[in-house]
């Protein structure tokens, strides 16, 4: 089967690639582009682990096709900061200590900035609910929902600026 | 492990059906995947081509019209649907339903065309959609055709879809006025898959007793099954408990659910009729509501 | 004397954190090598059966393919974690002559990419001669079954026995005695990160394994025996580890077929497990049967307490013999019981091998006691907090021939509790509280394992600038260790946390640690930490002392980098020129501090026990017997808390696993077969199905451990089953006595229970 060209831009950057068409975009991202922050968990679409932003929507890399990402905008936890200032909900993590072994933040990450970017002021029950399709084995979830609604209050606008 | 395969995009809905009627048998439909692309991984689906259809914007649409009522293009995202205001305000049920539907990121990608195509008999819209007495418009290159949703479904993970043949759109007639309608799935954990589901959908005269009575179950049979037994139960009748004890009753005696890992034959037929009577119950005293404040 | 700290107990940021939140963080998953190669497994789908030849030459030709292995490519060890009792290395884990549960390897594949790794297996031939099977211990132990080893009759594997008193004049003595019987079920660790490593031999004849473990120096040690290299030319390097529970602590297959395939090629070889391979081919929590016989005086003081388990060993021994014990130890914990006895028998049967996984074997135990101790406690109608306080342990009890407790602050634990209950009130309908106490263990005192070494060791190396090296041998794989580590050497040494590096998680560089299992990384590394930063500190202070010159009624101490005399803290010295004196002092060598730890006269079990004490409010849906969480409090007795926010996490990580365990996660089996290896049919839970969670922490001081600190993360997963039973027994008046209390099983019990008081009602009326 021929490969294909696909022009896809992830955290800012433009990329031309020539991919087998049954590379999924978790794959493009790992393994074509070395992003490895962005993991898998699992082959049934199941944990989140592999969750990015595509075109502003939070999708699983793992059930997108590469191709179906041509000219999409991708963002990966390693475009969540900027030139290496951390994010609020980055540092909100930090402070919170929302995190254990770390496998499933990154994909965390990016569901807790759909949320918040769709619903910058989210009840308890919908931030459970913005982050229902990643699994974390560690933390329980309470710290990650204590760090997202200490954002979602504004504690940290300052960073913000 | 996914195999390789031809992989052709579809710029048009006509582009798409040309496709179909050349490779139809050896080709599949890709459009959110979220399932399809599980299936391949898994090997039980190796389809020669893929038809992605996930761009074609003509299929991508919700709309409401006074006669037709709700129509869903099949590539329109769970999500769209879950946030339409559009559908929140005219058929708030399906908007509900979609939002305990999996997970974000599945809806944010995934499509109601591909969803019902798909043919879970656990899945969540097709109950709700049959409910509401849905159609769908299939169509092939040179023929198009409307069923009722119902008749869609065949069996486990079947539908009558022909290899050369999409589904195109979804047709939602308007819900008649003092009518309730409710959707509940069992599950274990929140947003899970329903170990069983029920939608129910009652109408009343303006004598209050049921003119129309529609139960879907989901999760209780190799497809979504109509509980058409249990609706007699209720047609024509002022609804009260011992009625709603007696359709549940019915209902799950009319299911054919099977024992596996996450719940006994039993057990399901005893959720069937536990839910029966509750979301039956809820659409009754609904539809009640509004017929007795209809007219101040 | 309380005593105030600078460091630790003061939430901090994660020293690995900006790596993790970042997309930084290299795991095992990660990592890609030039010539690397990917390698797959093929497993047996037979529970037992005899191989009789294997045919690879198919797959050898498949292009892309660069190599095959199988059995006969071993030096033919059977390894195991119990090294100093060879009948129970039991594992070939490639096998070689016979297969005993399905998924064992048989094969492994190296090739240019994945798919086609994947498509070679289904090209190599294996000829099975297929052997009757057993599943069921209760089965395996009969005359005739099956026999999986050829050395253990009746498939039994290890026994275990604890006594002390006298158990059958007790139940003599007692006024009230009951019997009850249990099913503990399994559980998989489902770790974020499945097991993994990247195995790479070099022509020089040393092996770099990269690998996601819990301790890289078992693994080490195993692979060298098992691949015939010498210990010290095997470089284990697993620095981020996605998750371990007890999953990761013994050499896996991904290790072994990797290292196997790598050393014939001379490149590297990759190999990652899917998640159904992890579901069906590692290692899982282990199932028990259990009978409680308990004998009680009528106002409440325990007498006596026999304890019966079968376990389900599954295929192999790995580190079943050590739940085996736990499991009839902590069946005492943690009451004063006057006499006990407990026997205990592993049973092998063809299933995935069962082993330890977070609270190794203590779950199980705390489950079954904790719902026996309710049931009593309404028998005699004595309050639930009552009964327990008065049987509770205390400081300087002597668990007979067993263990001493030191701290202990369970009774504060249970007092917290009783408070937090009263103050709830009046529950809304259908609801329960029910509670759970229990003890754990802070590292084990056994060395099975075989180690020349200290259990723990620690060096400290301070540089000209003031930035301390802290070169540890434990593991972090979440649990935040290399945090807590870091706090304890900053404290020790006077320093803030910022200017400790950790090295961690590289066998060349790092000290011997046996790694992260057992609760043992706070206790035993800490101490090795806390020592190694007292050894360079002294050397400091020397210089500091000479500089300074005090009376010699003086002593020094070093707090936030201010070298200072403990009684007049204004004279002093910058910790950064003493540092720059010391080193010139030393003709110009950093300062070198050692530490070490292995328990010495600790017991049988431990040097020191967490306790607590957990409430669970649950609400029952009648109709379904559904189980809803909404509240569930902890008080706990951690000794001194070192990392806060560690210890919160882990609390409540373990609440999301442990009430996993109580209601919605199991395997089921089909002869031999898991029906749910994915992670759509097995249950875990998700952010919105956690209940509120508060912990409140009894502070108490260890001795034996570093500033007073013990263990916490795995001790806060034994209770939450229980109390989750209890508290459906409370709302609704049901005790199930088999995990997972799903929810069909909680309303047959309901129904059973109604229709009991119907026929009561009817017989009364006769």
């Amino acid at each position: 089967m021929e490969k294909r060209l696909i022009r896809i831009k992830v955290n800012g950057d433009y990329y031309e690639l020539y991919i087998k068409p049954k590379k999924l975009l978790v794959e493009v991202l790992r393994d074509e582009l070395e992003l490895t922050g962005t993991k898998r968990g699992c082959n049934t679409g199941s944990c989140g682990a592999c969750t990015v932003l595509l075109n502003g929507h939070s999708v699983k890399s793992c059930s997108v096709l590469a191709l179906q990402a041509d000219g999409a905008e991708i963002i990966t936890v390693e475009g969540l900061e900027n030139s290496g200032r951390l994010s609020p909900l980055q540092i909100s993590f930090l402070d919170h200590g929302a995190f254990q072994c770390g496998f499933c933040t990154p994909g965390m990450l990016i569901s807790a900035v759909a949320l918040l970017r769709e619903n910058p002021n989210p009840s308890e029950e919908e931030i459970r609910g913005g982050i229902h399709g990643n699994l974390c084995r560690c933390t329980g979830y309470n710290s990650i929902v204590r760090a997202i609604k200490a954002v979602a209050e504004g504690k940290y606008r300052e960073e913000e600026k | 492990m996914i195999r390789d395969f031809e992989y052709l995009r579809a710029g048009s809905l006509p582009e798409a059906l040309d496709y179909l009627a050349r490779y139809g048998e050896r080709a599949k439909i890709l459009c959110g995947g979220q399932s399809l692309l599980i299936l391949m991984r898994q090997g039980l689906v190796q389809p020669e081509f893929l038809i992605d259809i996930k761009g074609l914007e003509e299929l991508n649409f919700v709309e409401l019209t006074a006669e037709k009522g709700l129509r869903l293009g099949a590539t329109t995202t769970h999500r769209t649907i879950e946030k339409s205001p559009l559908i929140k305000e005219h058929f708030p049920l399906l908007a509900e339903m979609e939002k305990n539907l999996a997970s974000i990121q599945t809806r944010n990608w995934g499509t109601i065309g591909g969803n019902l195509a798909h043919a879970d008999p656990a899945g969540d819209p097709a109950p709700v959609l049959i409910a509401m007495k849905a159609k769908v418009i299939l169509q092939k290159k040179e023929e198009k055709r409307v069923l009722e949703l119902e008749d869609f479904f065949l069996d486990f993970f079947e539908t009558t879809l022909a290899p050369d043949e999409l589904l195109r759109e979804i047709e939602v007639p308007p819900i008649p006025e003092q009518t309730g309608v409710y959707y509940e799935k069992f599950t274990i954990l929140k947003s899970d898959q329903g170990i069983v589901s029920v939608a129910g959908l009652i109408n009343l005269d303006d004598g209050l007793r049921c003119r129309e009575a529609r139960i879907v179950l989901g999760g209780a049979a190799p497809k979504p099954l109509r509980a058409k037994k249990a609706e007699k139960v209720l047609c024509g009748e002022k609804i009260d408990s011992k009625l709603l004890e007696k359709a549940g009753e019915e209902a799950s005696r009319e299911s054919e659910p099977v024992s596996d890992i996450h719940a006994s034959e039993e057990y399901r037929r005893y959720l069937v009729k536990f839910l029966v009577k509750k979301i039956v119950g809820r659409a009754w005293a609904k539809a009640k509501e509004l017929a007795e404040n209809k007219g101040g | 004397m309380r005593k105030k700290y600078t460091v630790i107990n003061t939430p901090i940021h994660n020293i690995d954190g900006v790596a993790k939140i970042t997309g930084r963080a290299k795991y095992t998953f990660d990592i890609k090598l030039p010539q690397m190669l990917y390698g797959k497994i093929l497993r047996s789908p037979y529970p037992h059966a005899r191989i009789l030849k294997i045919d690879t030459s198919r797959a050898e030709k498949l292009p892309g393919v660069k190599a095959v292995v199988t059995g006969k490519d071993t030096r033919g060890v059977k390894q195991g974690i119990w090294r100093r009792y060879k009948e129970l290395c039991d594992e070939e884990i490639l096998a070689r002559e016979k297969v005993r549960y399905i998924g064992e390897p048989v094969a492994a594949v190296a090739a240019v990419d994945e798919d086609t790794a994947e498509e070679a297996l289904d090209l190599i031939d294996v000829e099975y001669e297929i052997l009757p099977a057993v599943f069921e211990p209760i089965e395996a132990i009969k005359e005739g079954a099956p026999q999986l080893h050829e050395n253990a009759e009746r498939n039994i594997n290890v026994t275990r026995h604890i006594e002390w008193g006298d158990v059958d004049e007790g139940f003599k003595q007692s006024d009230y005695v009951r019997e009850d019987w249990f099913r503990c079920s399994s559980q998989a660790h489902v770790c974020m990160e499945t097991h993994c490593a990247v195995a790479s031999f070099t022509p020089e004849g040393k092996l770099t394994l990269w690998t996601s473990t819990q301790s890289h120096y078992y693994i080490q040690v195993l692979l060298a025996d098992m691949l015939g290299l010498r210990e010290s030319d095997i470089r284990v390097i697993s620095r981020y580890t996605g998750g371990g529970f007890g999953s990761k602590f013994e050499l896996d297959s991904a290790q072994f077929c990797s290292a196997l395939l790598s050393m014939k090629l001379r490149r590297p070889v990759k190999i990652v497990l899917n998640r159904e391979e992890e579901f069906m081919a590692t290692k899982r929590r282990t199932p028990m049967f259990y009978y409680l016989r308990t004998g009680v005086k009528k106002d409440g003081r325990f007498v006596a307490k026999e304890a019966r388990v079968f376990t389900e060993g599954g295929a192999y021994t790995a580190m079943g013999a050590t739940a085996l014990y736990l499991t009839g130890f902590f069946q005492a914990f943690p009451y004063v019981w006057p006499n006990y006895r407990y026997d205990g028998y592993r049973v092998y049967t063809n299933t995935e091998p069962t082993s330890a996984m977070r609270g190794f074997g203590a779950p199980q135990a705390t489950f079954c006691a904790e719902t026996q101790i309710e049931l009593i406690a309404d028998e005699l109608g004595i309050d639930s907090i009552e009964i327990r306080r008065k049987n509770a342990m205390y400081p300087g009890y002597e668990v007979p021939g067993q263990a001493w407790i030191q701290s202990c602050g369970l009774r504060e634990c249970l007092d917290r509790i009783e408070e937090w209950i009263k103050k709830r009130g009046e529950l809304p309908p259908h609801r329960g509280i029910g509670i759970a106490a229990y003890g754990f263990m802070s590292g084990g005192i056994f060395n099975w394992f075989d180690t020349p070494y200290a259990f723990s060791s620690a060096l400290v190396k301070i540089n000209i600038d003031g930035k301390v090296d802290l070169f540890v041998g434990s593991q972090d794989m979440g649990q935040g260790s290399n945090t807590t580590l870091a706090m304890i050497c900053a404290e020790e040494l006077g320093v803030r946390v910022e200017d400790i590096r950790i090295h961690m998680g590289d066998t060349d560089i790092c000290p011997v640690d046996l790694g992260a299992w057992g609760s043992r990384e706070t206790l035993m590394q800490g101490n090795a930490v806390k020592m190694a930063a007292a050894d360079a500190k002294r050397q400091i202070l020397e210089f500091a002392a000479a500089k300074l010159s005090p009376n010699i009624v003086y002593d020094l101490d070093i707090k936030d980098r201010w070298v200072h005399l403990i009684a007049r803290p204004e004279r002093g010295l910058s910790y950064f020129d003493v540092v720059k004196e010391a080193i010139r002092g030393k003709d110009g060598q950093p300062i070198i501090g050692r530490g070490h730890y292995t328990p010495h006269r600790k017991g049988m079990i431990s040097p020191a026990y967490s306790f607590g004490v957990q409430a669970v409010e649950v609400e029952v849906e009648q109709e379904t017997g559904k189980i809803i969480l909404h509240n569930c409090v902890t008080a706990h007795d951690c000794g001194q808390v070192i990392n806060p926010l560690g210890v919160q996490g882990q609390l409540e990580g373990a609440i999301a696993m442990a009430a996993g365990y109580g209601f919605t996660e199991d395997l089921p089996m089909d002869e031999g077969k898991i029906l749910n290896p994915n992670l759509v049919d097995y249950k875990i839970l998700r952010a919105p199905d956690m209940p509120k969670t508060e912990v409140m922490e009894v502070e108490t001081y260890e001795p034996e451990g570093p500033f007073g600190a013990k263990e916490a993360g795995e001790g806060l997963t034994n209770p939450t089953a229980g109390a989750v039973a209890n508290a459906v027994y409370r709302a609704v008046g049901v005790s199930i006595k088999n995990l997972p209390l799903t929810a069909e099983k909680v309303l047959k019990a309901i129904k059973e229970k109604e229709n009991k008081k119907e026929d009561e009602g009817r017989n009364e009326g006769i």
